[in-house]
């Protein structure tokens, strides 16, 4: 199977900038590195939705960089479609980044001029550029503000301008950093939407994005990868990222009594809704729901409710993110 | 061909944006008129016979040093100030992702620069001969011609040369602080190098500025052809051999180092 993004053993470190004083006190001193990623392994199916996950400084905008061809990697090997970003020309064909910073754009130009002048860097043949970017606009629903001075959109506007450049080129893959950080939650909304529908759906094209949203990742991703201190910790499904380290089934139970009896469970939280119980119980397999409720039932305790709780990508997050290292020590 | 599509939509992207600060582009226009009149009265204080006019009137022999300035300037620093720009905007990064050389953004960035600085060469001799009744001499114009286009590609290897510094080092900028204070001093660009001290005028001679002038003013103003100027055009040529390659292999790699730093776009 051909990926749509890979990486091997990818390494990177920057120079530490050193201070006026520093350099002064010690001029020949070799300079310090910070490593910004440590050995990435990374494969992106064609036509998935890929999500880089975590905390600042990690290594994402880094690890987005390299398969963008901004950043040289200091060991390993980088590829997009296929091709190795040594040969970055045939990889920017074949990619487009959207990334957050809304100054990208010439704001003394329209979404049109910058349109066009963008068409010309992504080799948009001549007599095509302007019906692809009325196509495009149509498509972010900018058709009708195409010809306003850029530096009076909102940032919603401007993000959904920031996706129609990066789609002037029909691009296979496409990274987006933050795609969502400035927008208003509507406008959130409606971009996750389109990326979901359109991009992914419709068009089949692979996006990778790098995200804080947890509850975006949720939503769009097909898989997770999450990255810590320049290390990849887990990757996997939504769902198995979600149930990375967690060894114990959790029901919410709505009783009558204020302490349930000992038994193979955990009460994990308890608080009083309506004169009722309510406890978040954790169940170490073997144990299982059947046991629970047999043992409730055989101390006469009426059931008034019981769900079973999914854990959340929040709390795995912690999870993976505060393990010492990634071999499933979690909760 | 589709090299000068690029070209052409940074020409026109610059346009646009300039024309959009549509005050500031009439003032332009209008002060480069009222400079010209300003030149015409000052240089009437000036000896036709001083030193180094070579016979020329004192306002001519100005005027094409203040006109051409423009264009050395726009060389100097249209590479430098549109990256540096670029880079404080964050369009740089933008048009590197794009599958158009890197090299063919930094020498793209400065092309309206360099438009508009032959532009306002143009306008300024249209207002010297139209209104001020200075008199070109059209037998020069091929020589002329080889002298701008030398010209214009030695100062393209000074500008990108100065532009790997920005992107290397991102800000100070030795090359465009040294050439430009030493064109103003001794590229007889406002006055002719003969009236400076004796020791120093040598140093005018490793300066492409010096040979620029010598063939403009001699093409334009005295009607000189190839044969008068040959010394000074094969000067200008070696000039132009080794800056134009020197730029370009720096720029390869600033472009390199910027890359593996991860420095690029940054400011």
């Amino acid at each position: 199977m051909e990926f749509a993004i890979e990486g091997h053993g990818l390494e990177k470190s920057f120079v530490k900038k050193r201070g006026f004083r520093e350099m002064l006190r010690r001029p020949f001193a070799k300079a310090e590195r910070v490593e910004a990623l440590r050995g990435v392994d990374l494969r992106v199916r064609q036509g998935e939705i890929f999500a880089l996950l975590g905390p600042n400084g990690a290594g994402k905008t880094t690890l987005l960089k390299i398969f963008s061809s901004l950043i040289l990697p200091d060991a390993g090997q980088a590829k997009v479609a296929g091709h190795d970003t040594i040969h970055e020309n045939l990889v920017k064909r074949r990619l487009g980044l959207v990334n957050s910073d809304e100054r990208s754009f010439y704001w003394r130009l329209t979404a049109r001029q910058n349109l066009r002048f963008f068409a010309r860097l992504y080799d948009v043949p001549g007599k095509r550029i302007d019906s692809r970017i009325d196509e495009l606009l149509a498509r972010v629903d900018m058709a009708d503000a195409a010809d306003r001075q850029f530096s009076g959109y909102s940032s919603g506007m401007k993000q959904r301008i920031a996706i129609a450049r990066a789609l002037l080129h029909d691009p296979e893959v496409l990274l987006m950093d933050e795609p969502t950080s400035s927008l208003d939650p509507a406008s959130a909304r409606r971009l996750r939407q389109f990326i979901l529908d359109e991009l992914n759906g419709r068009d089949g094209k692979t996006v990778v994005l790098a995200s804080h949203n947890l509850r975006e990742v949720e939503f769009l991703a097909h898989r997770v990868a999450i990255l810590v201190e320049g290390k990849l910790r887990q990757v996997g499904t939504v769902d198995e990222v979600r149930h990375w380290g967690v060894r114990q089934d959790r029901y919410q139970l709505t009783l009558e009594v204020e302490t349930p009896p000992p038994g193979p469970f955990e009460v994990l939280e308890r608080e009083e809704v309506a004169g009722r119980h309510r406890f978040l119980v954790g169940l170490e397999p073997p144990a299982g729901l059947p046991q629970l409720l047999d043992l409730l039932h055989a101390a006469g305790i009426a059931v008034f409710g019981c769900d079973r709780v999914e854990p959340d990508l929040e709390d795995a997050f912690s999870r993976i993110v505060d393990a010492e290292d990634g071999t499933g020590k979690g909760e | 061909m589709g090299v000068l599509l690029k070209l052409w939509a940074f020409i026109k992207r610059d346009f646009q944006s300039e024309v959009s600060y549509r005050l500031a582009f009439v003032l332009q226009v209008g002060g480069m008129f009222l400079s010209l009149l300003a030149f015409f009265y000052m240089t009437g204080m000036i000896d036709p016979d001083a030193k180094g006019l070579d016979g020329i009137r004192p306002f001519d022999w100005m005027l094409v040093g203040l006109s051409f300035q423009f264009y050395f300037s726009a060389a100097l620093f249209a590479f430098s100030q549109k990256i540096r720009d670029e880079q404080v905007l964050g369009t740089l990064e933008a048009m590197l992702v794009s599958p158009t050389p890197t090299s063919l953004v930094i020498f793209s960035s400065a092309a309206f620069g360099f438009t508009y600085g032959a532009i306002r060469v143009m306008v300024y001799m249209a207002f010297a001969v139209l209104v001020f009744g200075v008199e070109l001499y059209a037998r020069g114009l091929g020589a002329f011609a080889v002298g701008a286009a030398l010209t214009l590609l030695s100062s393209v290897g000074l500008g990108i040369l100065s532009a790997s510094f920005i992107l290397y080092f991102k800000r100070g900028n030795p090359i465009n602080l040294v050439l430009s204070g030493a064109t103003t001093f001794l590229g007889s660009v406002f006055f002719p190098v003969e009236q400076l001290p004796e020791w120093i005028q040598p140093a005018s001679a490793y300066l492409p500025v010096t040979w620029s002038m010598k063939i403009v003013r001699g093409s334009l103003l005295q009607g000189k052809g190839f044969d008068e100027l040959r010394n000074e055009l094969l000067i200008l040529l070696v000039m132009t051999i080794v800056l134009l390659p020197t730029g370009l292999i720096c720029s390869r790699f600033a472009i390199r180092r910027a890359k593996r730093e991860g420095s690029l776009v940054h400011y």
